[in-house]
C-alpha cells in the first residue's frame, strides 16, 4: 500500500493509473484528463492538475509549457443549485 | 485498386465512417484538427433517442441504437451504454406538438407512447409530477457516455489500419471540378474521396472545396453537478422549457439547455444559462435543489438548412458531405456513417436519398 501514489482524490487516480493511460496513447493533456477523468472532479484540478503535468512531462519528456493547461471550468468551487436558482438576472450575455 | 479516403473532422460522424470504410476495404485517414473530442461528440450530454418527425431520420436513429449494441463488442469498447427510457415532458401549451409527432414516430415503427406525469414519475420518483402535464415515453432510448464511443470508435478504426490524426488541421485540395485531397502544412495528401464531417467547422471546410453549404450554427451550455448513486434512469428533455436532465454513470447529474443559433463559433460559459437552468431543476426535481453545480462547459454544432443532416456527392467529384446533425449527432451519426461507406463503396444507399447536399 506505501507504494500506492493517489494523484487524483476525487477520481481516486494513482500514479500508475495515470502513467497507463499515457501508454495507452492518452499522451496529451485534454485527452489524459477525460481518459482517466483526473480535473473533472470536485476539487476541479486544484489538487491534481500540477501531478497530471509533471508525470506528462516525465514520461513524453515535453515541457511543461508545451503541454499547456486544459480549460479551467466554472464555477471555481461548488455552488448548490438553490442558490444559482434564486439569482435575480446572471451576466446578462 | 483499393479506394483512398480523408475524413476531416474525428467525431462520431467521421469515425463511424472511417470505421464502415476501412472494415470494407478502403484506405481511410482521419484528420482532426484539436485532440479528439474537442467537438461537440465530446461536448455533448450522450442522450439517444429516435423521437424526431422525420421518417428518414428516425430510420437513421434506430438502426444507431443498433450498431451501439453492436459496436461495442465488436470494438470491445464499453461505451457505457443504457439504455432505460427517454422521455419527453412538456405542458398544455405544447401537448399537441408532442402527440403529433408520437403519431409519426408510431408509424415509422419506433415503441414510443403518450405518458401521463404519474407514469413518468414511476419512471422517477422524484419527478415534481404539476411541472408538466404530458410526456411521451421512448423505452429504447437511453443515455451513452460519448467520450468512450469516440475513443471506441478511434480504436476500431486504427485496429482496421485507418490513421487517425489529431491535432491536424487540413484544407480541402480541388482541381478543376475534381477533389485531389487534403493538405496538412506543405504537404498534399491524396484521396479519391473527402468527407466533410467537421461539425461546426463544416461550412469553412465545404467553402475550401468551393461548395456552398449554409449549415447554422448552434451554441448549447452543458452543466453537471457532484456525483450521486445511480436513480435517474431515463433521459428527461422538457420541450416547454428546453431544459433537460440525466444521469451519468459517473453519478453526475449531467444537463443543459437546448442550443440557441450564433453567428460564431465560441464555447464560452455564461452565468445566465446556470441560472435559468438551476431555476428549472429545482422546479422538476425538487430534491435536487441542494445538489451542487461543479462544472459548466459549452459546445457548437451545425444543422442543414431543412433541420436535417446533410449527407452525400456535391458538385466536386469525390467531395462528400457528413454534417448538418444538429444536436442529434450521437443519436444518429453511427448509421450515417455506415450507410455514406456503402454509398461510396457501392455507388448507392437508400436512406441517403432523403439527406441529399
Amino acid at each position: 500500500m506505501k507504494d500506492r501514489k493517489v494523484v487524483c482524490r476525487c477520481e481516486d487516480l494513482t500514479e500508475e493509473e495515470i502513467i497507463h493511460a499515457i501508454e495507452l496513447g492518452y499522451d496529451d493533456l485534454e485527452s489524459l484528463k477525460r481518459f482517466t477523468g483526473a480535473t473533472t472532479g470536485p476539487c476541479q484540478g486544484k489538487g491534481c492538475l500540477m501531478h497530471l503535468l509533471r508525470i506528462l512531462s516525465q514520461k513524453t519528456g515535453k515541457s511543461v509549457d508545451e503541454i499547456g493547461v486544459t480549460t479551467q471550468r466554472q464555477p471555481v468551487n461548488p455552488v448548490p443549485l438553490y442558490i444559482l436558482a434564486a439569482a435575480e438576472k446572471g451576466d446578462g450575455e | 485498386m483499393t479506394i483512398k479516403v480523408a475524413v476531416i473532422g474525428g467525431g462520431v460522424a467521421g469515425l463511424s465512417a472511417a470505421y464502415f470504410l476501412a472494415k470494407n476495404g478502403a484506405e481511410v485517414s482521419v484528420f482532426e484538427q484539436k485532440y479528439l473530442l474537442y467537438g461537440a461528440s465530446g461536448r455533448n450530454s450522450g442522450g439517444l433517442t429516435a423521437q424526431f418527425r422525420n421518417e428518414a431520420l428516425i430510420k437513421l436513429a434506430l438502426r444507431s441504437l443498433e450498431l451501439y449494441n453492436t459496436l461495442q463488442s465488436e470494438i470491445g469498447f464499453n461505451f457505457l451504454l443504457r439504455r432505460d427510457g427517454y422521455v419527453k415532458i412538456a405542458n398544455d401549451e405544447v401537448a399537441n406538438v408532442l402527440k403529433d409527432e408520437v403519431e409519426i414516430q408510431k408509424r415509422a415503427g419506433v415503441n414510443v407512447k403518450i405518458v401521463d406525469p404519474d407514469f413518468v414519475k414511476s419512471l422517477f420518483p422524484d419527478i415534481n409530477e404539476n411541472a408538466f402535464s404530458i410526456a411521451s415515453y421512448f423505452a429504447d432510448g437511453g443515455v451513452v457516455f460519448p467520450w468512450p464511443v469516440v475513443w471506441g470508435l478511434a480504436k476500431g478504426c486504427k485496429e482496421l489500419g485507418v490513421k487517425v490524426y489529431d491535432y491536424t488541421p487540413v484544407s480541402v485540395e480541388v482541381k478543376g471540378n475534381e477533389v485531389v485531397g487534403v493538405r496538412v502544412d506543405d504537404e498534399l495528401h491524396r484521396a479519391d474521396y473527402v468527407i466533410n464531417a467537421a461539425g461546426a467547422w463544416s461550412n469553412e471546410i465545404s467553402r475550401q472545396a468551393g461548395v456552398e453549404l449554409n449549415n447554422k450554427i448552434f451554441k448549447e451550455e452543458i452543466c453537471v453537478t457532484e456525483s450521486l448513486k445511480p436513480y435517474l434512469d431515463p433521459y428527461i428533455l422538457d420541450v416547454s422549457t428546453n431544459v433537460y436532465i440525466s444521469q451519468s454513470m459517473r453519478g453526475e447529474i449531467v444537463g443543459g439547455i437546448l442550443g440557441n443559433e450564433t453567428n460564431n463559433i465560441n464555447v464560452k460559459s455564461s452565468l445566465d444559462f446556470l441560472t435559468k437552468y438551476a431555476k428549472r431543476v429545482v422546479e422538476l426535481v425538487p430534491k435536487l435543489r441542494g445538489m451542487s453545480i461543479l462544472r459548466q462547459w459549452a459546445g457548437v454544432y451545425d444543422l442543414g438548412r431543412d433541420g436535417l443532416p446533410v449527407i452525400g456527392p456535391t458538385k466536386v467529384k469525390g467531395f462528400i458531405q457528413l454534417n448538418g446533425f444538429g444536436r442529434n449527432g450521437m443519436s444518429t451519426a453511427p448509421a450515417a456513417g455506415e450507410a455514406l461507406a456503402e454509398y461510396i463503396l457501392k455507388g448507392k444507399s437508400k436512406i441517403l436519398e432523403y439527406f441529399k447536399p
